[in-house]
């Protein structure tokens, strides 16, 4: 098993980013390119806790190395399921995903967390990720070790592009919020 | 907003979404919690259960599902 763990601090409010959260592969996203579908299977406040589930299903385009592909084969689309859970009292979003897609090949079981951030509460939030990656294929443990590699390798360059586009639909979801409130005092 | 994967049910999807993320960051976060979309999903859940099956992702839905218990127990309680 091979751990990838990553986190930044975004320049908005816990409210912003978990509002913008919701549209991160928008087409305001230029970066996520490999996530073509979002589809919500199920959404419910949990009466006693005030928390918000969702479960939702992500697809994406073939993103695995070519290589990966020619050996276990694989269809051109790949699936992750992802159930979320929004505490609006506590401020915090967690989001807990696996692929669907390979699962007889690759587990792949990512957490990603908003808070507020702790010094600036109000107009800062804190991400943190960590994905867990377990080749299961059975065998050399050569082949298990280079596809741990490359699903992390791969995984990085994914992350890293997310974070970018998401900061683009922060900065676009606080400028359309800006002239929707704007046309409504008017 | 992003699409559908099936894109019979992106207008669906869209009406839904949109209702969604109104009441999200104009109710929900403000401590309302009475859901005002329930209608708009029941059709877009209508039309995307089809395309799910057609599809055959389904199967590897309930599969998935199995496991969810363990982050159910984690994340729904109150810390």
């Amino acid at each position: 098993m091979r751990v990838f763990d990553s986190d930044c601090t975004f320049e908005y409010s816990w409210e912003e980013v978990s509002t913008a959260n919701w549209r991160k592969y928008c087409p305001w996203n230029d970066k996520s390119t490999h996530v073509v579908a979002v589809d919500t299977l199920s959404r419910k406040v949990e009466p006693q806790t005030g928390i918000l589930r969702t479960e939702r299903l992500i697809t994406c385009n073939q993103s695995a190395p070519r290589w990966i592909v020619s050996l276990f084969g694989g269809k051109a689309l790949s699936y992750v399921y992802e159930i979320s859970y929004v505490d609006p009292v506590s401020k915090k979003v967690t989001m807990c995903s696996t692929n669907l897609t390979w699962s007889n090949v690759l587990n792949v079981r990512e957490t990603v967390v908003y808070q507020p951030s702790p010094l600036l509460p109000n107009s800062k939030t804190d991400f943190k990720q960590e994905a867990q990656i377990t080749a299961l294929c059975s065998g050399w443990q050569k082949i298990k070790n280079k596809v741990e590699e490359a699903s992390v390798e791969r995984f990085s360059q994914n992350a890293k592009r997310g974070r970018e586009g998401f900061e683009a639909v922060l900065q676009m979801s606080r400028r359309v919020f800006g002239e929707q409130r704007e046309l409504e005092n008017q | 907003m992003s699409a559908s994967l099936a894109p019979a049910c992106n207008s669906l999807k869209e009406k839904y979404d949109t209702c969604f993320l109104r009441w999200y960051s104009e109710k929900y976060l403000r401590g309302n919690t009475q859901d005002e979309c329930a209608e708009l999903f029941s059709e877009y859940k209508k039309c995307l259960t089809k395309a799910l099956k057609d599809r055959g992702i389904d199967t590897m839905l309930d599969e998935a599902r199995k496991n969810s218990r363990e982050s159910d127990a984690e994340h729904l309680k109150k810390p």
